[in-house]
């Protein structure tokens, strides 16, 4: 039996005034603990879709739901991380872990302190614990932001071109990260970006789009050829460059830079 | 040549001509493309007895956000301070300003000081640092909850917006004869017209620095699930703190600047009494030293409170 619906896109549109910016109709069911990219140009809207999801947008057209029930009014079953001022710099690195547990009544203060050393050690910030944002990496800065959205119990990840700011060895780290991390605290992930190589590398499925306003040109299965398991090794073999070259060659076509070429 | 130097250590002292070396191989694989290639060791040649440092440092006094030691940035502020001082005592000692017009420092400071023991100076400047506090207060009170509404809720921002930026641009000092008229010539005209000089400046200030709070830090705190109230004081309000704190510093020094306009009102009190008192008489010095008081004040007050915003905001 296939596994029941999680995240649907119901026949989706957006609007600001008069810009299109969701092409009507979008529709994609995501599947539970599944690692969706959303590829494309940037500007296309597939952020905007993204945050549709994070309740941070409204659709103009058609629904999304979430188990079910129609999104609403953001909250912290869909956690939100984002490319930057992803932690709060009057807070300390545990202290904004904890942020994320703030406002939750059904936690006692000695849960909440387990939980919260489990995240710091799972995105390896323990020794770092007592130290403002500013003194720390720019990687660590979004490490910070996953654990407490980890920490708030968010059952949906939205991340928002987390590593775009990184530069390439921190990114790599964080990628293999995150992928370790997805497979050991079971999540469903949005992961928004324009870099390629990161989205074959992360993505279960990537999603890929045209240029704004967003349409889904393609939805590629990259687990069926890459394996749930994301290695190093991986980046250099010969699957992963031709599956590149072929997402590669689907962006170009999206953003018309095939002609030109 | 190009393949010896890349290869193995480099001779020490090597390493600057290496580069200029092959920057010129380069250039000769260019110019090899155009002509033929026997130009090369020539170009080689040319290019290695050069000076080992390109360009002399820059002055760091001057440079465009150069690097000065602290110890000299000091030493900058007492020599610039000490050269106004003595151009001034200079100016008056040799004859080239009238004395009576424009007493020197020296004469300035012995005032001071015999105001401070024969004429209460320092009861006055209390008395005034008093009104200033309190109308600043009152201003902040009421502008910080204003403000930022103004800036969260669009409403309360299209129905404040018009009044606040009109009274804004109204000149204290013109009116002066309507709060004469509402409160009489007692404290509270005094304290009115000091709010007023302060408040409107400081809502809109205030509306500023929420507005510049940055988006996702409001939708970090609903997506951990905080309600918009939690969100406004968690997250909003102390994400606007530091440059909040800034602006009530410097308007508090506009604050002082209308205790003149609020003092000359039938006061027999107060800094700008003295001075407005003393320039009734021709008395130059003991205006320059009511003046040179109120700014000693203000000096010591921003430096303290700029030690309190580094103390508070030891994360920035």
């Amino acid at each position: 039996m296939a596994p029941a619906p999680y995240l649907v896109f119901d026949g989706v549109a957006k609007y600001f005034g008069d810009l299109e910016v969701v092409a009507p109709f979008f529709n994609l069911t995501i599947k539970r603990n599944e690692f969706v990219v959303f590829l494309g140009p940037s500007g296309s809207g597939k952020t905007t879709l993204m945050r549709m999801v994070g309740g941070l947008e409204t659709p103009s057209v058609g629904e999304i739901r979430l188990d079910g029930l129609p999104i609403g009014a953001p909250d912290r079953e869909r956690g939100m991380v984002f490319q930057s001022y992803s932690s709060f710099p009057w807070l300390t690195v545990s202290e904004n872990v904890a942020y994320g547990m703030k406002y939750r009544h059904d936690m006692t203060p000695e849960r909440k302190k387990k939980r919260l050393d489990h995240y710091l050690e799972l995105v390896g910030l323990t020794d770092f614990a007592d130290f403002y944002p500013n003194k720390v990496s720019g990687g660590m800065r979004q490490r910070i932001a996953i654990a407490r959205t980890l920490a708030a119990g968010s059952e949906v990840l939205l991340m928002d071109e987390p590593f775009g700011a990184l530069d390439a060895q921190r990114r790599e780290g964080l990628q293999l990260e995150l992928r370790r991390i997805h497979r050991q605290d079971a999540k469903t992930i949005i992961f928004v970006t324009h870099d390629v190589d990161e989205a074959v590398f992360l993505a279960d499925r990537i999603v890929v789009f045209s240029k704004r306003p967003a349409r889904m040109l393609e939805d590629v299965d990259i687990s069926a050829e890459l394996g749930p398991d994301r290695t190093i090794a991986l980046r250099d073999s010969e699957q992963f460059f031709k599956l590149r070259t072929r997402i590669l060659r689907m962006v170009r076509a999206a953003t018309g830079e095939e002609e030109k070429v | 040549m190009p393949g010896g130097t890349l290869h193995g250590a480099p001779p020490p002292g090597a390493i600057n001509s290496q580069q200029s070396r092959l920057r010129d191989h380069r250039v000769t694989i260019i110019k090899a493309t155009v002509s033929a290639a026997p130009h090369a060791p020539a170009a080689n040649a040319a290019s290695t007895p050069r000076p080992l440092r390109r360009n002399p440092p820059r002055n760091q006094f001057f440079a465009f956000r150069g690097t000065l030691s602290k110890r000299a940035q000091i030493l900058t502020a007492i020599g610039s301070t000490l050269f106004v001082l003595a151009v001034w005592e200079l100016s008056t000692r040799l004859g080239l300003i009238n004395a009576t017009f424009l007493p020197p420092p020296s004469v300035t400071l012995e005032t001071l000081w015999n105001m401070i023991l024969h004429k209460n100076l320092l009861m006055h400047a209390g008395i005034s640092t008093l009104r200033i506090w309190v109308a600043f207060a009152l201003a902040v009170i009421m502008a910080v909850p204003i403000g930022i509404a103004m800036s969260s809720f669009r409403g309360v921002g299209a129905a404040l917006e018009p009044i606040v930026d009109f009274i804004r641009y109204l000149p204290v000092p013109a009116l002066v004869p309507l709060s004469i008229i509402w409160f009489g010539v007692g404290e509270t005209t005094k304290i009115f017209l000091l709010w007023l000089g302060t408040f409107f400046q400081l809502v809109l200030l205030v509306a500023d620095d929420m507005r510049r709070v940055p988006q996702e830090y409001v939708e970090i705190s609903y997506t951990v699930g905080a309600r918009p109230r939690q969100m406004l004081t968690d997250v909003a309000f102390r994400a606007m703190l530091p440059s909040l704190f800034d602006n009530l510093r410097i308007t508090l020094g506009w604050c002082w600047t209308y205790l003149i306009i609020a003092e000359i009102v039938a006061a027999d009190t107060g800094l700008g009494f003295v001075i407005w008192a003393a320039r009734r008489y021709m008395n130059t010095s003991e205006v320059m030293a009511g003046v040179v008081a109120i700014g000693l004040i203000g000096l010591v007050t921003d430096q303290i409170l700029r030690l309190v915003h580094k103390r508070l905001f030891r994360y920035l």
